[in-house]
């Protein structure tokens, strides 16, 4: 049975249009000059239980808008949706006991208490049993080691320890779906992979069914085997990963600072690298406004350390960087036809 | 209920956590209480009894209203209008609970650590450091539900403020002046009985009396017979009722603004 059935959705918030200075503020007060924005225009898909779904797109591509939605926080202004066959905003008491929510810039942890009294207070308002409740905390301590973390007071946890409990927070009254947005905002690689095998485990050993949004490609690619990409209220694509993983997993941009950061240096790397590697190379070249000169190179077509050894023995290079392509671009490639 | 009485727990805990403040609660308190000893004194001079009421019985009164006014402020709404404009409020509405009882239970919760630090001492100061004579009477025993119906009527109009958030985003203004009103008009600041009799004729039939007179009349002068306090118990479980409804029907108008215009 399909556990989210999504179709046709929107929400349009009525925004007033807000002018500058105090004269501007002082008009507003008595404005009825609004503007509509479609945060959500018209999204379907259906999420089957024990998915790992990602719900990516850039800033302000409605993600947000949409799991508010999913959780019974917001009203869609139109279509369908329906999570284990109800309507959330309708039921959102009984709607909220088979889901698990984290946002990853709010905690639902008690700041001022030790973390294990939120649990505790948790498991009060889910009803969970307490052995059930010993069991999951057990798990996790296994996990994660959280156990020395317990006595500590919320506020004085790190970002990474903070979410770490906010995640077992989410899962104790083990939920059939919990919604992850951007878990893994402001963390360390290693908090990260603890994260991310958190997460497999539990939808391995649980089959719960996970939404995560995410600005980390790499969270998507250790997690998800579907993603869906939205970008202004729309859905991009919705689909296997692989096809996507083929296309951002090939791209590398290599960062360079050249000695001479000038506009012929710029017009003598182009020049050179197509004489090189011929004109359907897969090589865009840009220049940053920090100094850096950006090589982003499609690996299905030329080897990254090719372009790196022909650079560096032409060019006087004072530093490099690799870095993996950003979310923006994976969008941008979408739009200009790259999955089709 | 059972998890809502969690909340209470949670935030019994939150305020015993900083024993520092803790602390100097208790202290401020009884600098208080010496400054309204001093202060009444001086207003009674010598003479036996102001607009019907004793020193005792005045200094009673102001000693107990502030410490109920210490027990009823505690800045729910302020914390509401925190949570609903940072948008804090969104981890609540994904939880099984519903919004009112939740603040209503970690109100109380609040309020019971300030029984330990505010009202006991009082009492006890008055006992044995201003020796207060203290009259016989049932009132006594009708104190506790008065004081608990007088909590909730508090609590739907703070509750009621707080949900004011939702439209004007700032709630400085309404809590304020809210406050204000309370204070003067529920006979906080100052008995009723000093009030011109024309005046206290129209608060009587406001619902603030019935947050700090009620409950202080009923120890004050506790040896009147027992219907006059069940009319008075009566008068304020009407209050608590009218206030809830509509606090009630405020939440399912405001929660539209946020479900509608988004968070």
């Amino acid at each position: 049975m399909t556990l989210i059935h999504i179709q046709d959705l929107s929400k349009h918030f009525r925004i007033l249009n807000r002018h500058e200075g105090v004269k501007g503020a002082v008009r507003d007060l008595f404005s009825g000059d609004y503007r509509t924005v479609k945060a959500v225009d018209g999204i379907s898909f259906d999420i089957e239980p024990g998915e790992i779904v990602g719900y990516i797109g850039p800033n302000g591509a409605g993600k947000s808008t949409t799991i508010k939605m999913m959780t019974g926080i917001l009203k869609p202004s139109a279509g369908l949706l329906q999570v284990n066959g109800l309507v959330p905003y309708d039921n959102r008491m009984r709607q909220a006991m088979i889901m698990g929510v984290v946002f990853g810039q709010r905690t639902q942890l008690w700041w001022d208490l030790p973390v294990i009294e939120s649990f505790k207070i948790l498991k009060e308002i889910y009803k969970v049993e307490q052995k059930m409740f010993d069991e999951h905390l057990g798990m996790f301590n296994e996990l994660v080691g959280l156990k020395a973390l317990y006595s500590q007071q919320v506020r004085t946890l790190s970002l990474g320890q903070r979410m770490l409990c906010d995640i077992t927070a989410s899962f104790l009254h083990n939920p059939q779906v919990v919604f992850l947005d951007e878990p893994t905002i402001g963390l360390d690689v290693s908090i990260k992979a603890k994260i991310r095998s958190l997460i497999l485990e539990l939808n391995r050993t649980r089959n719960t069914t996970i939404i995560l949004t995410t600005h980390d490609l790499g969270d998507v690619e250790a997690l998800c085997r579907r993603i869906i990409i939205i970008d202004k209220g729309k859905t991009l694509y919705d689909g296997d990963i692989k096809k996507v993983n083929a296309l951002f997993g090939a791209y590398r941009t290599l960062k360079l600072q050249l000695r001479d950061f000038t506009d012929a240096t710029l017009a003598a790397l182009q020049e050179r690298l197509t004489v090189r590697f011929g004109t359907g190379h897969g090589i865009t070249i840009a220049q940053t406004e920090d100094f850096w000169t950006d090589v982003t190179i499609d690996q299905a077509r030329t080897a990254l350390a090719d372009v790196l050894g022909f650079v560096m023995s032409n060019f006087t290079v004072t530093d490099v960087r690799i870095v993996e392509i950003t979310m923006e671009n994976v969008v941008r490639k979408v739009y200009d036809g790259a999955l089709q | 209920m059972r998890g809502y009485l969690a909340f209470v727990r949670g935030a019994i805990m939150v305020g015993v956590v900083y024993r520092l403040g803790f602390l100097f609660t208790i202290l401020g308190n009884i600098i208080y209480m010496i400054i309204a000893y001093f202060l009444w004194r001086s207003i009674y001079a010598g003479r036996e009894i102001l607009n019907g009421l004793t020193f005792d019985q005045a200094l009673l009164y102001i000693a107990l209203g502030s410490t109920i006014f210490i027990l009823l402020k505690t800045y729910t709404d302020w914390g509401m209008a925190q949570e609903i404009r940072d948008g804090t409020i969104s981890v609540y509405l994904t939880k099984p609970i519903d919004y009112q009882l939740y603040n209503l239970f970690t109100t109380i919760g609040f309020a019971s650590t300030s029984i330990l630090t505010v009202s006991l001492p009082t009492v006890i100061m008055l006992i044995f450091v201003f020796r207060i004579h203290f009259a016989i009477g049932a009132g006594y025993l009708f104190f506790p539900v008065s004081l608990l119906l007088a909590f909730i009527i508090n609590f739907n109009m703070d509750y009621a403020v707080g949900l004011s958030a939702f439209y004007t985003e700032s709630i400085w203004g309404i809590s304020t002046t809210k406050e204000i009103i309370v204070s003067v008009l529920s006979g906080a600041l100052l008995p009723l009985q000093f009030f011109p009799a024309a005046i206290q004729q129209i608060l009587m039939v406001l619902p603030f009396q019935a947050m700090f007179f009620t409950p202080l009349m009923m120890v004050t002068k506790p040896d009147q017979e027992v219907g006059v306090f069940l009319q008075m118990l009566a008068v304020q479980a009407a209050w608590a009722a009218v206030t809830y409804i509509a606090s009630r029907l405020l939440y399912s108008q405001a929660i539209k603004v946020l479900r509608v215009a988004g968070g």
